[in-house]
């Protein structure tokens, strides 16, 4: 007899998604991570408009990673304009990178990971007994979005970021008491890296995987011009198309993204084992130490990861600071950039992955066309496959009871679901 | 009398989920803003549900879908008073700006599929022309200050008022010099309510209207024409202003021609 197993709007993720699970006679048949989120043809909104409204309007993709939106919606306009930035400016899209690292990783270990694995329907519920882990999460996650609101104006669609620089530069002061903040953020960020090495990782959903991350050259980081892939390929992100490879399925408003014919994910895991010998200061200790729990087969210790990473963007924001403020800040520099016709592709690193945007513009700095690929879109397909080979293990050692396990599971990948279900869009054959 | 905590719904449609990442974000004050409330539905914080009728349900996000209509409906119908969170709640978003845009001519290139898979309804609404919603805070996303003390006044059984004043005021206020005048920019703070402390002109760009018009006085046509004679392309204006406020009379009106 067959039995569909239904999990309804998957609780503590960004965005709506179900997931369903069809078994017949014991065998799973069918699994489906259903993306229900409503589209909101943000692509098409661009179009017709001027160069500089792109980053106010792709922020508005996703509330949780507007930041690398866009770092990477300005990085790619340069490039089609063939325009380049200082390195004051470089230095602060890098901070503004690691910020929304700290402030998405803080959001998600401590509110809506930890939970699951200390039995709590949320962080709250947990106050009386982790109140310490609370309240040191909520003030990593203060910290992330701290820099934020001096860098971008805001911790939610920051309004400074424009192709050429920022509209306005941090003061020497607004950067030292930052600096101060992520110095005893640091605490939370060492305490998640505890608490998630502490854990016992199940195993049900172990499996040969493929990773992709971007590749950032000899620091550790979040920006690049080549993508890294666990079979020792490297690809410039301009070939990013036959890099995901979109195909629309009719359950989702996600496309799903293959790498020669297999599901990848993307993610903190993957930057951890791709690039994780570029860590340095108490990361660099911490990974050398727990590296026999950070999974390749198993993506539940992505969790893992991102409390490493974390422990690293906390440090390395605080080195950034520290150079911008020995070099001295340019202020009052004037955001303007020389239009012309072209194509430009750039790809950053946001805290669930590899996130593509590319663009095509006109002599006047009109956008023509526009291209966004979302880590969670990367991630779709390699979210089902898992499922199903969870779900297949649970159902051979008789477990039942597939909602928490397979709950968990999804959870681990951090979906954005916003993000993936506004961004799909047709597959071009050039 | 004993104190019973106020029942709150939290809840989200099509959108980026910034408005209720944005009350998630006030770290300094949330413990003590949940210590007030009992979350009676909050699926982007927890797993938690507890079924029955609310004081006050905050929704955010457009009406999009076929099924993001049924959910505010079942909202409606289960609480008392109904807050309309952030802009796309109140306005329809940025991508209300697509009004009037066919559907299939939408969906075929985003999907490639004329088919509508997902209940698009063809287009996004804010929540007030599907249900009635007893007050609207405004904002993309919504400024932390401003529901607290809307949830501050919703405790004592109130509403605030609505602010009926443009950004300028608030430029005025941090004495941040006009970007019209001073640099020509195609600044909406003229016709955009205010509440952000005019936060963009205060980082040195010009507002973008993210939180909607001033109800019922924005001079649209006067900020058009003062633009226009800064040498500003309609064209240009017209996808500023369509941007977040395709719903306010005056700008569907000009975008119409």
């Amino acid at each position: 007899m067959a039995k569909e197993v239904v999990i309804e709007h998957v609780t503590r993720v960004e965005g709506h998604g179900n997931i369903k699970v069809l078994i017949e006679a014991g065998k799973v048949k069918e699994v489906k991570f259903e993306i229900y989120e409503g589209p909101r043809f943000i692509e098409k909104v661009l179009v017709g408009r001027m160069y500089y409204e792109v980053p106010d309007i792709v922020s508005r993709i996703c509330s949780i990673c507007p930041d690398p939106h866009q770092v990477a919606a300005v990085e790619a306009i340069e490039k089609a304009f063939g325009a380049s930035v200082d390195r004051q400016t470089k230095m602060l899209r890098e901070l503004q990178l690691l910020a929304d690292i700290i402030s998405s990783h803080a959001l998600h270990l401590y509110l809506l990971a930890l939970p699951d694995y200390l039995g709590y329907p949320d962080a709250l519920s947990m106050i009386d007994k982790y109140g310490r882990e609370v309240k040191m999460g909520l003030e990593l996650k203060r910290a992330g979005n701290a820099v934020k609101e001096v860098l971008t104006g805001r911790s939610i669609h920051g309004c400074t970021v424009k192709p050429s620089g920022y509209t306005r530069v941090p003061t020497p002061s607004e950067l030292e008491k930052l600096s101060d903040m992520l110095k005893q953020s640091m605490e939370g960020a060492i305490l998640a890296v505890k608490l998630f090495s502490s854990l016992e990782y199940p195993d049900f959903a172990r499996d040969e995987n493929v990773f992709m991350a971007v590749d950032p050259g000899e620091v550790y980081g979040f920006m690049g011009n080549y993508i890294l892939v666990s079979d020792g390929e490297r690809y410039p992100v301009e070939e990013y198309r036959k890099l995901t490879n979109e195909v629309a399925v009719p359950h989702s408003t996600a496309k799903h993204s293959s790498y020669k014919g297999k599901p990848f994910m993307v993610g903190a895991l993957a930057r951890v084992l791709l690039n994780g010998r570029k860590l340095k200061g108490r990361a660099a200790e911490m990974l050398k130490e727990l590296e026999p729990k950070l999974d390749a087969l198993n993506p539940l210790t992505n969790n893992l990861a991102q409390a490493i990473e974390t422990a690293y963007a906390v440090e390395r924001a605080i080195e950034v600071i520290d150079e911008l403020l020995d070099k001295g800040l340019k202020q009052d520099v004037e955001v303007k950039v020389k239009q012309r016709k072209g194509v430009g592709v750039s790809a950053v690193e946001a805290p669930r992955g590899v996130l593509y945007h590319c663009y095509e513009l006109d002599d006047e700095g009109r956008v023509v066309r526009a291209d966004i690929i979302t880590p969670t879109a990367q991630n779709a397909a390699n979210i089902e496959k898992y499922i199903k080979v969870s779900a297949e293990r649970l159902l051979s050692i008789g477990e039942e009871r597939l909602e928490g396990p397979l709950e968990l599971l999804v959870r681990a990948y951090d979906p954005c679901i916003s993000c993936s279900a506004h961004l799909i869009k047709v597959v071009k054959i050039r | 009398m004993a104190w019973t905590k106020l029942k709150a719904g939290f809840y989200s449609l099509t959108g980026c989920a910034g408005d209720l990442l944005r009350i998630l974000n006030i770290e300094d004050k949330l413990l003590e803003i949940f210590d007030k409330v009992e979350i009676m539905d909050f699926a982007l914080a927890s797993s938690r549900k507890v079924h029955g009728k609310v004081d006050v349900a905050f929704v955010e996000g457009s009406v999009t879908t076929q099924k993001d209509l049924e959910y505010v409906k079942k909202i409606r119908e289960s609480s008392n008073v109904l807050v309309a969170i952030g802009d796309c709640a109140v306005w329809g978003g940025v991508q209300a700006s697509l009004t009037g845009v066919d559907a299939k001519e939408l969906m075929k290139s985003v999907y490639n599929t004329e088919e509508n898979y997902y209940g698009f309804l063809g287009e996004h609404k804010a929540i007030s022309e599907v249900v009635k919603v007893d007050y609207e805070l405004s904002g993309c996303p919504i400024e932390a200050e401003e529901f607290i003390e809307l949830l501050i006044d919703v405790l004592r059984g109130v509403l605030p008022e609505f602010k009926d004043y443009p950004v300028c005021v608030e430029c005025k206020i941090r004495e941040v010099p006009c970007l019209i005048i001073e640099r020509g920019e195609a600044c909406l703070g003229p016709i955009t309510v205010g509440g952000c402390k005019a936060r963009c002109p205060y980082n040195n760009t010009p507002c973008i209207g993210c939180r909607g018009p001033v109800k019922d006085e924005a001079n649209v046509a006067g900020e058009l024409s003062m633009l226009l004679e800064k040498g500003w392309k309609k064209e240009d204006v017209v996808n500023r202003l369509k941007l977040f406020a395709t719903k306010y009379k005056d700008v569907s009106k000009l975008i119409k021609g």
